[in-house]
């Protein structure tokens, strides 16, 4: 229905909500930009007028960096991070925790799931 | 928690002229240090540092991403090779 930034598509949910749906637009950024477009908390997405749909994507536009810029943004960081040698890099590229949690067990997070090693149970 | 900015970067005393001695003298030569803990500045910028790594010196050509970073972060302190019959152990 409504479509802002790009392909992101809320529909029937409060726009404080439906406006999270959009990869770097969080509850704090989500409030943020409704009180700067003045729209009540109340109002949901299909009621919004064709003016206020416009306002919202252009202060988007304007004031916030989201969806394939932010993603951009992040991976470069962790590129520069890499190519720098320095030990967050070095994590990084073994897909290991990057700030000082064990890796005795647990991290699976960034590990991946238990790979199973020959001949362990007794 | 990050450093107050009021306090300005941290670096050991010794290390500035250390760093004005390689520059003035004959330049490439490797500056043995073992102050990790210290920011790279940006007058360090060209320079090779050894980092010492608890075992050796680490040579550490410093680039301009570097500033703000620690030298530390540029010398590993851990050997790990990988665990026995892990066939294929990723070496960096």
């Amino acid at each position: 229905m409504a479509r802002i930034a790009g392909v992101n598509i809320p529909t029937n949910k409060r726009v404080v909500i439906a406006l999270q749906y959009i990869h770097g637009i969080g509850p704090r950024k989500a409030q943020e930009i409704i009180e700067k477009v003045h729209i009540p908390p109340a109002r949901r997405v299909f009621e919004l007028t064709d003016a206020e749909v416009l306002q919202i994507r252009e202060t988007i536009d304007r004031d916030y960096q989201v969806e394939g810029d932010l993603r951009r943004e992040v991976a470069m960081n962790i590129k520069r991070l890499m190519d720098l040698g320095c030990y967050r890099g070095l994590r990084h590229r073994r897909q290991l925790p990057v700030r000082g949690q064990r890796t005795h067990t647990n991290a699976r997070t960034r590990k991946g799931k238990a790979k199973p090693i020959a001949g362990k149970k007794k | 928690m990050a450093r107050s900015i009021s306090k300005g970067p941290f670096v050991d005393g010794y290390l500035l002229k250390k760093a004005d001695a390689a520059r003035s003298s004959g330049r490439n030569e490797v500056i043995k240090i073992w102050s990790r803990r210290s920011t790279i500045l940006p007058q360090f910028v060209g320079l090779t540092f050894g980092v010492h790594n608890g075992h050796k010196h680490i040579p550490v050509l410093v680039s301009e991403d570097m500033i703000g970073h620690k030298f530390g972060e540029f010398s590993p302190t851990r050997t790990f090779h990988g665990h026995s019959g892990d066939k294929k152990a990723k070496r960096a």
